[in-house]
């Protein structure tokens, strides 16, 4: 081994900042930014057509000049979006950068976390998935099957309890444990399917979403239902059983808590791909299944381990809804797991871009409630509207190749116009090999 | 006259990179020029530029005294320059005529229907006028590889060529196949076409080019007429000092068993036999060399050995231990080294960098990883011990795999596999790829490695390697040994024969080598081993004089 050099080494901080500052990560960010800026500037357009298209009363903004009116006003939609997503905290219109009334700790807020702490389970489902080269579309299943285990399995074991706060956390990790158990043997199928009868995943996980979603119907339906209960819904697990709002008002139904859970995870899981022998084996499948065959990596069992894995946490998603946000199985289970993928997709599939991926599906989510309330702009407007974002954000290399067309960002690709392909910079000087 | 190739002051800079600093290079109308350099001297770049793939930072390319400016190849193409690939850009399903007029195809009905009675017309006329043996109407994926040079040789002509220029062009080729490539390189001079190729092979060079440039870190060292330069001023141009240019050799006893192999037979990807029924055996401190043109099986054999593909039949033992069952870790951790031929898909993950990329196949073992999880402070002093001790460029442990060039890549995969201490090594053309001073130093290496008691099985299609550092040699073709003789006494013709399928003549010794190497398969283990241990003998007693029939070696490669 040859000598180590002591101060070629980063130091301890500049490691735990290294994985935010990279440079890809940065220019993400940037490009995030920018796709947030164009998706509005376009939104604008629509917002203003359609304001003309609607009919009302009162228009709601005058074209200045010309004096047409609009029933929409595209600035108050962008404003309530976003500033009502976080509760008013910026004073628009009135004197002041800040609302001096906000706390952070009011109900919008804790809508948009609510939404956010969900997705960072189901988004890391996914992202696990994919960077083992499986593309996992069955996290929405593994979400329902692990909610089902855990409303069921806090159930069956309150009543063995005595009802207090030692019995609520008991019944918390129970709950947690039966959903991540049962998500990661919902997702083991399409893994060992995949692993053993070369079945493609994205079917089978596709094709297990329906029957997850039937048989927990059924299976509520036919035995768990609650007595009297209107809805198929299974009873309510014991109030001291839930996550505690603290902070936030219960009908947020948000704990604050449960995002700090969510939080480690995103941790563990960057430092398990990063720092580990199994994540690398993990990440090594997903960007060269042949390199990590050489390197020694079992193929079958990697898609397995992964599969589980991403089902399990997506079984966490699903104990966390069940115990933070409805405090029960019920029948019409929202879109998180479909929705993780696009805040995987935009996270560029790494567990710490999971956090503002699925912060600003958060925001996306709590602020069009709050242009329901506050607007006369229909909801269908509003979901066009995010879809533009979601969209825009999630075409990094568009705007990587605007970035290079103005020269702005990276090094100039040589004189504009030529033919000359992309060369990776460093030693190789064009030469090919065999 | 004008030079028919005239390159004027070319400075070709990439960011950070000077590829081509101020070459001049004329070449006259008629002629053979030959672009010698290590990987990573400017050549490919050079002549890109001259196809017109890339634009001169600085410099002009004037053809015939004319200053021309290429925006691409299909301006470089008009002006007269054709370019043949190293690999061939050929649709194999299509018949020869067909891919040589694609793109160009003559039409009638005002460009409507393709014109195929013409087409085929030209091409014939075309390979007449040269002397080209091909079938116009055979289809690609069913013709040699030389046939397919000289379809891309005639694609190139087709649109006009004057001046032709070739990436490598031998290096696909059996040794029968390169000379008759050497006999196109006439014919095509003789009718006025000029002939530019690239080349690291010094052999090769010498013996098909009129005059050579070599190119060292970009910058042109010098052009000399070919019969007034030795093969020593050659080598020590390219590299920039002296070079040996053989390995030395040491007669060793072979000692135990360390690999046995029985009745191989291993299918390929789709389920056709590419290895039968094979048998041999390799013991410590020795180098069993495998030569054959590529294709022949030898991947899958390496495969089988290192446990990336299941035998259809047979048996592979290891140090006495069948290896029926055992996966790919089992046999990585039972001390198997494995060079693989594609280093881009198998040997290094392209998207790491090297610091990641150096303990692919230890990333469960110590020192690199305790109880799960990895020491990344461990595996980059690995990775910068390797880049070091294998003069891997650029010395950054931090520089993604895809961002080296392809001899770089070579030497940092040759080097992780070499420092893993193994017992057996599987080298795939360990050195393809890599320039003669690097070279050298491998060499150095697998023969450290022999004198260290380890056994090493070498897969290579350049003969001098296999001749020069082998205890024996095995000669493959269609999945069998057709010969296992003594690399001290055969010549290359006769491997050139039994790469082509055909058995020697019986009544020359290298005859009756191969004539007991082969009764050695029939008869079974102990007589096999015998013969191997006193054919070793007999090969190093002879070692001696490789040194000094060199000329021409080097040249040849399948």
């Amino acid at each position: 081994m040859s000598e180590s050099d002591a101060d070629g080494r980063p130091s301890v901080v500049a490691r735990l900042v290294a994985p935010f500052v990279d440079r890809s990560v940065a220019e993400r960010l940037v490009i995030s930014v920018a796709a947030i800026l164009l998706s509005i500037v376009i939104g604008f357009a629509i917002v203003l057509v359609s304001g003309r298209i609607a009919e009302c009363t009162t228009a709601a903004w005058t074209m200045p000049l010309t004096g047409l009116g609009f029933c929409y006003d595209p600035v108050e939609v962008y404003v309530v979006l976003f500033n009502g997503a976080l509760g008013y905290p910026f004073a628009v219109g009135d004197p002041g950068l800040l609302n001096p009334e906000w706390t952070p700790f009011n109900l919008s807020f804790g809508l948009t976390l609510s939404e956010t702490t969900l997705l960072i389970f189901t988004g890391l489902s996914v992202a696990v998935a994919f960077r083992a080269g499986l593309f996992n579309i069955g996290t929405q299943g593994q979400l329902v099957v692990g909610a089902l285990a855990t409303a069921l399995s806090v159930l069956a074991v309150a009543p063995l309890l005595p009802a207090g706060r030692i019995a609520g956390v008991v019944l918390v990790v129970i709950g947690a444990a039966a959903g991540a158990v049962a998500g990661g043997f919902w997702g083991a199928i399409p893994g060992a399917l995949k692993a053993y009868a070369d079945a493609n995943e994205v079917i089978t996980t596709i094709m297990l979403n329906f029957v997850a979603a039937n048989v927990a119907y059924v299976l509520v339906l036919e035995v768990f239902r609650a007595e009297g209960s209107s809805v198929v819904a299974t009873r309510y697990v014991p109030e001291y059983a839930q996550f505690l709002p603290w902070l936030f008002p219960q009908s947020s139904d948000f704990a604050l808590i449960a995002l700090l859970v969510g939080v480690v995870f995103i941790g563990a899981l960057y430092y398990f791909v990063e720092h580990t022998s199994l994540g690398y084996d993990l990440r090594t499948s997903g960007v060269q299944a042949a390199a990590a065959e050489y390197g020694g990596v079992n193929a079958k069992q990697t898609t397995v381990r992964a599969m589980t894995l991403s089902g399990a946490l997506g079984g966490l998603g699903g104990s966390v809804w069940v115990l933070m946000s409805e405090g029960r199985w019920m029948a019409s289970v929202p879109d998180l797991g479909f929705d993780g993928i696009t805040v995987s997709i935009l996270a560029g599939n790494n567990p710490i871009g999971v956090l503002p991926a699925a912060f600003l599906f958060g925001v996306l989510k709590g602020g069009a409630l709050e242009i329901g309330f506050r607007t006369d702009v229909p909801t269908e407007l509003v979901a066009v509207l995010r879809g533009l974002i979601i969209l825009f954000v999630a075409m990094p290399e568009f705007f990587r190749m605007i970035g290079r067309y103005t020269g702005v960002g990276g090094p100039p690709g040589g004189v504009p116009g030529t033919t000359e392909p992309d060369e990776t910079a460093g030693g190789d000087r064009g030469e090919t090999d065999a | 006259m004008n030079p028919a190739v005239h390159l004027d002051g070319i400075t070709k800079r990439f960011p950070g990179v000077v590829a081509n600093d101020d070459v001049d290079l004329a070449v006259e109308r008629g002629s053979v020029h030959a672009l010698l350099g290590e990987n990573g001297a400017g050549k490919t770049t050079l002549m890109n530029v001259l196809y017109g793939l890339y634009r001169p930072t600085d410099g002009t390319v004037r053809l015939d005294g004319e200053p021309q400016s290429f925006d691409s190849p299909r301006d470089a193409i008009d002006a007269g320059v054709g370019m043949i690939h190293q690999h061939f850009m050929l649709v194999d399903p299509m018949t020869v005529w067909e891919n040589v007029v694609l793109g160009n195809e003559p039409t009638t009905w005002g460009g409507l229907r393709v014109d195929r009675e013409a087409a085929r017309e030209a091409v014939v006329e075309l390979s007449e006028r040269y002397g080209f043996d091909v079938d116009p109407d055979a289809t690609i994926a069913d013709i040699s590889v030389g046939e397919q040079q000289r379809v891309e040789i005639l694609k190139a002509l087709y649109r006009g060529a004057d001046v032709l220029i070739m990436d490598e062009p031998t290096a696909v080729l059996t040794p029968q196949e390169v000379e008759e490539l050497y006999g196109v390189f006439e014919e095509l001079t003789d009718q006025g076409k000029t002939i530019i190729f690239i080349s690291h092979k010094l052999g090769e060079a010498l013996s098909a080019a009129d005059e050579i440039s070599v190119l060292r870190d970009g910058v042109n060292v010098g052009t000399v007429a070919t019969s007034d330069v030795t093969r020593e001023e050659l080598a020590k141009m390219m590299v920039g000092r002296e070079v040996l240019m053989d390995p030395a050799t040491t007669p060793q006893e072979a000692g135990d068993r360390v690999l046995e192999v029985t009745d191989l037979s291993v299918d390929d990807d789709r389920g056709v036999e590419a290895v039968s029924d094979l048998s041999f055996e390799l013991r410590a401190g020795e180098i069993m060399g495998v030569a054959g043109v590529d294709g022949n099986g030898q991947l899958q054999l390496v495969e089988a050995i290192t446990g990336l593909r299941r035998p259809s039949s047979g048996d592979v033992r290891y140090r006495g231990e069948p290896m029926a069952g055992k996966t790919r870790r089992d046999r990585i951790d039972r001390g198997m080294a494995f060079i693989p031929e594609d280093r881009q898909e198998r040997g290094l993950v392209m998207s790491y960098d090297l610091t990641e990329n150096a303990i692919l196949g230890s990333q469960h073992d110590p020192p690199f990883a305790e109880r799960g999880r990895i020491d990344w402070r461990a595996s980059r002093d690995h990775a910068e011990s390797v880049i070091e001790q294998y003069d891997v460029r650029p010395p950054d442990a931090d520089a993604e795999a895809e961002s080296l060039s392809g001899g770089n890549q070579q030497k940092f995969i040759v080097g992780r596999e070499f420092e893993r201490d193994p017992d057996l090594v599987v080298a795939t053309h360990p050195t393809r790829g890599v320039d003669i001073g690097s070279t050298e130093f491998l060499h150095d290496r697998l023969l450290d490695l022999r004198s260290q008691g380890k056994a090493v099985l070498l897969v290579s299609s350049k003969l001098d390697e296999v001749q020069g550092l082998s205890d024996r040699l095995a000669v493959m073709h269609e999945g069998e040994f057709t010969g296992v003789v003594d690399p001290a006494t055969v010549t290359e013709e006769e491997i050139g024969l039994l790469m082509a399928g055909e058995s020697l003549d019986d009544d020359s010794v290298e005859g009756a080598a191969l004539h007991e190497a082969a009764s050695e398969e029939v008869g079974g283990e102990e007589t096999a081993s015998e013969g191997a241990a006193t054919e070793e003998v007999e090969g190093e007693k002879a070692g001696e004089g490789i040194d000094d029939t060199t000329a021409g070696d080097e040249g040849v490669d399948a």
